[in-house]
């Protein structure tokens, strides 16, 4: 038996499945090491599976080599279109692994590992120990399945999946009522994201969904076809609105976006979110979860870009959530609050990058940003393991950690300086290529160019405010004096002596995430440097096509247009518009000024935090506190967002659920549960009143009843009914003992046969004469009610009441042939007539000019059976009435009669052939 | 008078009347049982007279409506039988055999 190298991608998503399923079901039976053996063991054995599926990707030649393995289909579903035949469209259970994902599984099971190996230490005294393994270990598979998923729904269940694990570790101290509802509160803001990307999902199904593409879930598909996503309108009840679906798409697949990974305005959740235990923090709510968003929008590239006006709304909002964030981070004094509003800013970040076309960009800082933010919550956690804490540490009562806990110093000095973008650092790297795409967007491209200098400007100010709370944090927690951790008059906690350093299980992740965080930026060297940008090559090979045909055209506009179209044929993980903006233009100006910004950034946050911490011991900061008090308040508010929301949102849902709770509580459960069982208890009171235990009236009643049958059975009851078959009717009357019938088919008072005992007989109506009448069918134009059915009979006139259609006569006069017919112009449509005039029905519409079949100009127009006329969007059509009559005896010799109308359509007969009637003005 | 098939179903419905008229206007449960035997007895008189009249084809009689007959005097026995029981067991419990006395169920 061979190795299968699709098998693996089916058991890195399984193993730590089953490693929750065996933890979840036996953990809290079973001892800690057997727990830490298949929590650690299932997690860690997929990161090696992992690297080998990586390598071997490495390997393979081509642009974006993949690999797939197909599990089976799940479900399909049937796409409803207009005009066209209904599409079945498959949903299957398929995991790929290419570019893209790659570096995200293995991303996600190596951090995972380490968390997992952290967590044996830092969470070794809980009593719940079992469980939070499981919950990893869910979270583990659930994002694996979001990130190798080879389709949206599938890749959706991966996305709800580590929304529910989320959930669940954040409330894991549930105990606390905080933090079970900084859980819920996690879970209802991604609920509203997840309801944008579902509706994305189906306008991008809806569009993508035919013949020649029936697998429109996949992602390989919905991106092969996206310049046909860009051209397609939303159309909204027939009505075009101005908007591609590749914008509303993307803007609701943006909204999904903004839940999951904390972007304005859903970025409330993930500061609260630090409620759950510190790993948590790490794993899911700085490295991988919160990353998703960003994936997603890495993964529909293709789509996203071709929606200018949806790709200019994400990088906006991606860069003032960067500056929102930043700014509520300078103020803060819990380390875990810091790291958590830093993590909105560095999403923001990634977020804008994808939004200015730099996907590789955007994507390089969320691998970089789950090192060293990674790295950053673990040291926080070994801190407060320090001492003792389990909610948070007051960076005001640290200080001088550098001497107590030295291995967490180290780590933690490498990933603050990582984060600020200290050169040569991962995150200097990868801000780097991020500030470089937005230079790219103002200086090269045709739309809105000022807002890249926005963004720009948005961006070099974020990461100089990051510069500085990092450090800020960094010297006050590390640096100085050590002051107990706790205040003086904590009433909760005592200060701690003697801080000790936290076990090898926490340390040695640390050391790992730290050399990550120092080392990892290597992968994307800036372009200035004209070294090998490994991770360009990797996720967006296309701009080597791109550069050499804009070596052999020069750098007009139509070398450029050549480039661009050239680099597009490279097949890649994801789309790009950033091809080296730099060499566009045919200078390296724009990325040393982007590098430059970037170290500006670090040297003046970095600076200011240590002139003013170390060097003047924070008396700066707080005299601008005490002098700008109001912004201050704000800032230490956050912007008051929770309470705008929960004015604007929660107060108002609060009334309607209270309203809906009484209208519950008085008029269901009062008022109707009261009146029915009151209505149940008098109608029993009514039938027990026969129950009155006088056998007299008991048997009378039977006797009566007796009676009645008797009575019934002494007459025949015939029971008529009718069927139109071809060319014939079958009537079919009751049976009975005894009965016989006889049958008058046209019913003109002539019976047309003898006695018989068969109630069945058929007759074929071909005379005029044994037609009862006419019924015209007028199927009225945007009727709601179908078509109607109008029955006229001998002499009658019949005005037809659908005025839409008289209303539509008028207008098609006006406008069939551009003549006006002044005569009838403005004036008000009466209701055409219908009349039976000797075998025809004669339509009369609105006294118009009718030029029937013999060429009369009598304005008016007579119908045969089976004819229709079409006049502005109405139809009538004119069927045949018959009517049947039966007489059934019984052997009491009593007789019935009954008769029955049937409605036929029918053709038109030898005589006409098709219908030449036809309404010309 | 000639005697036919309507003669019988008229003696019939005479029988069946006196039988209806006994039990609605008796109070005596032990007269209301023999009234019912009137009534079963003047349909069985006309379950005979029905499958005289009507025996079938030639070489295919059929006796249908004696046997109908036969089965509803079996069934009237097994019913007296009960009806009696029930009797005996009403006048224990209330010291009468009138049919108005068994009221336990009434509203």
């Amino acid at each position: 038996m061979g190795f299968d190298i699709q098998q693996t991608l089916l058991w890195i998503v399984l193993l730590p499945l089953l490693g929750a399923l065996i933890n979840g079901i036996a953990g809290r039976h079973a001892s800690k090491a057997a727990v830490n053996v298949v929590a650690v063991g299932s997690v860690f054995v997929a990161f090696l599976l992992s690297v080998v599926g990586f390598v071997h990707l490495a390997q393979a030649e081509g642009g974006n080599a993949s690999i797939v393995f197909d599990f089976y289909e799940w479900f399909s579903i049937e796409v409803q279109r207009v005009g066209a035949p209904s599409v079945e469209v498959p949903v299957r259970v398929r995991f790929v692994m290419d570019h893209l994902s790659g570096i995200m599984t293995v991303m996600v099971t190596g951090i995972a590992s380490l968390i997992h190996v952290y967590s044996i230490g830092y969470m070794a005294e809980d009593e719940g120990y079992a469980r939070f393994m499981t919950y990893l270990n869910l979270f583990t598979a659930s994002m694996l399945v979001l990130v190798l998923a080879s389709n949206v729904p599938l890749m959706f269940v991966g996305w709800e999946g580590v929304g529910l694990c989320s959930y669940l570790l954040i409330g894991f101290w549930f105990k606390n009522a905080d933090y079970a509802a900084a859980g819920r509160k996690a879970f209802v803001v991604n609920r509203i994201g997840d309801f944008g990307v579902l509706i994305g999902m189906f306008l991008l199904v809806a569009v993508v969904a035919d013949e020649r593409t029936p697998d429109a879930f996949e992602f390989a598909q919905i991106n092969a076809v996206a310049t046909r996503i860009g051209l397609t309108q939303v159309q909204l009840g027939g009505a075009t609105l101005g908007v591609t679906v590749a914008t509303a798409a993307s803007l609701f697949l943006f909204l999904g976006v903004c839940g999951k990974s904390a972007q304005f305005p859903l970025f409330v959740w993930l500061p609260d979110a630090m409620a759950g235990p510190t790993p948590v923090s790490a794993l899911i709510h700085a490295a991988t979860m919160v990353t998703a968003g960003v994936y997603l929008l890495c993964r529909l590239s293709p789509v996203f870009v071709e929606s200018p006006y949806a790709m200019a709304f994400v990088a906006t909002v991606g860069a003032f959530t960067a500056l929102l964030a930043a700014s509520i981070a300078l103020v803060q004094n819990q380390m875990k609050k810091i790291l958590a509003y830093s993590t909105v800013s560095q999403l923001g970040f990634m977020v804008a990058a994808c939004g200015m076309g730099a996907f590789a960009g955007g994507f390089f800082h969320v691998f970089t940003h789950a090192f060293f933010k990674a790295c950053l919550f673990l040291g926080a956690g070994s801190v407060m393991h320090a001492i003792h804490s389990h909610s948070d540490a007051d960076i005001r009562y640290l200080g001088g950690l550098r001497k107590k806990l030295p291995k967490t110093h180290i780590t933690f000095a490498i990933a603050t300086a990582a984060i600020a973008g200290f050169p040569l650092t991962s995150g200097f790297f990868s801000k780097d290529e991020i500030l470089l795409g937005a230079l790219t967007w103002a200086t090269g491209f045709p739309y809105a160019p000022f807002m890249g200098w926005v963004v720009f400007g948005a961006l070099v100010l974020a990461a100089t405010m990051t510069a500085f709370y990092m450090f800020r944090l960094y010297f006050r927690a590390f640096w100085g004096e050590y002051k107990g951790g706790y205040a003086d008059d904590d009433p909760h906690h005592h200060k701690v002596e003697h801080p000790h350093e936290s076990p090898d299980a926490m340390t040695v992740p640390l050391y790992v995430l730290a050399a990550g965080a120092l080392l990892v930026g290597l992968l994307g060297l800036p372009h200035a440097w004209h070294l090998p940008n490994l991770w360009s090559e990797w996720l967006a090979p296309g701009h080597e096509a791109f550069l050499a045909v804009l070596h052999e055209q020069g750098h007009g506009e139509e070398a450029v247009a050549a480039a661009t179209a050239a680099a597009r044929e490279v097949p890649s993980a994801m789309a790009s518009l950033q091809f080296q903006g730099q060499m566009v233009h045919g200078a390296d100006w724009i990325a040393w000024v982007a590098m430059g910004a970037g170290s500006l950034a670090f040297l003046i946050g970095a600076g200011l935090a240590y002139v003013w911490y170390v060097q003047q011991d924070g008396s700066a900061p707080a005299g601008l506190q005490r002098s700008m008090p109001g912004l201050h308040r704000i800032l230490m508010d956050k912007w008051r967002f929770d309470e705008l929301y929960g004015f604007l949102i929660v107060t108002p849902m609060r009334w309607l659920a209270y309203f809906a709770a009484n209208l519950d509580r008085f008029f269901v459960d009062g008022l109707l549960t009261r009146a029915s069982s009151a209505g149940a208890k008098a109608l029993g009171f009514l039938l027990t009143r026969a129950q009155n235990g006088v056998v007299f009236a008991y048997a009378g009643l039977m006797v009566a009843g007796l009676a009645g049958l008797a009575w019934w059975f002494t007459y025949p009851h015939p029971a008529l009914e009718g069927e139109a078959g071809t060319g014939e009717v079958s009537w079919v009357a009751g049976r009975g003992l005894g009965y016989e019938y006889r049958w008058d088919f046209d019913s003109d008072g002539e019976w047309d046969t003898e006695w018989s005992a068969d109630p069945a007989a058929s007759h074929v109506y071909v005379d005029e004469d044994q037609i009862y009448g006419l019924v015209a069918i007028v199927e009225a134009p945007r009727s709601m009610f179908g078509a109607e059915e109008l029955v006229v009979t001998a002499g009658e006139t019949v005005e037809v009441p659908t005025v839409n259609l008289a209303a539509d006569w008028v207008r098609t006069t006006i406008t069939t042939d551009g003549d006006a017919d002044e005569g009838l112009f403005g004036r008000t449509p009466t209701a055409p007539t219908l009349r039976y005039d000797g075998g025809r029905l004669v339509v009369n519409i609105n006294s118009a000019n009718i030029v029937d079949r013999d060429g009369g100009d009598d304005g008016r127009l007579a119908l045969r059976a089976g004819e229709t006329v079409t006049f502005g969007g109405g139809r009538i059509t004119v069927a045949v009435l018959v009517r049947g009559t039966v007489e059934v005896k019984n052997p009491f010799g009593n007789r019935s009669r009954e008769s029955r109308d049937l409605t036929l359509r029918v053709n038109p007969g030898a005589e006409g052939g098709e219908p030449q009637a036809q309404v010309i003005r | 008078m000639e005697i036919g098939l309507g003669t019988y179903l008229a003696l019939a419905s005479v029988l069946f009347g006196i039988g209806a008229v006994g039990f609605l206007t008796r109070r005596n449960i032990l007269l209301q049982l023999m009234s019912i035997e009137v009534m079963l007895n003047s349909v069985n008189l006309t379950l005979v007279a029905f499958n005289r009249w009507t025996p079938g084809e030639p070489g295919a009689w059929n006796h249908h409506g004696q046997v109908f007959a036969f089965f509803v005097i079996a069934v009237a026995a097994a019913e007296a039988a009960v009806g009696l029981a029930i009797l005996i067991s009403l006048y224990r419990l209330k010291s009468s055999v009138e049919s108005d006395s068994a009221d336990l169920l009434k509203h």
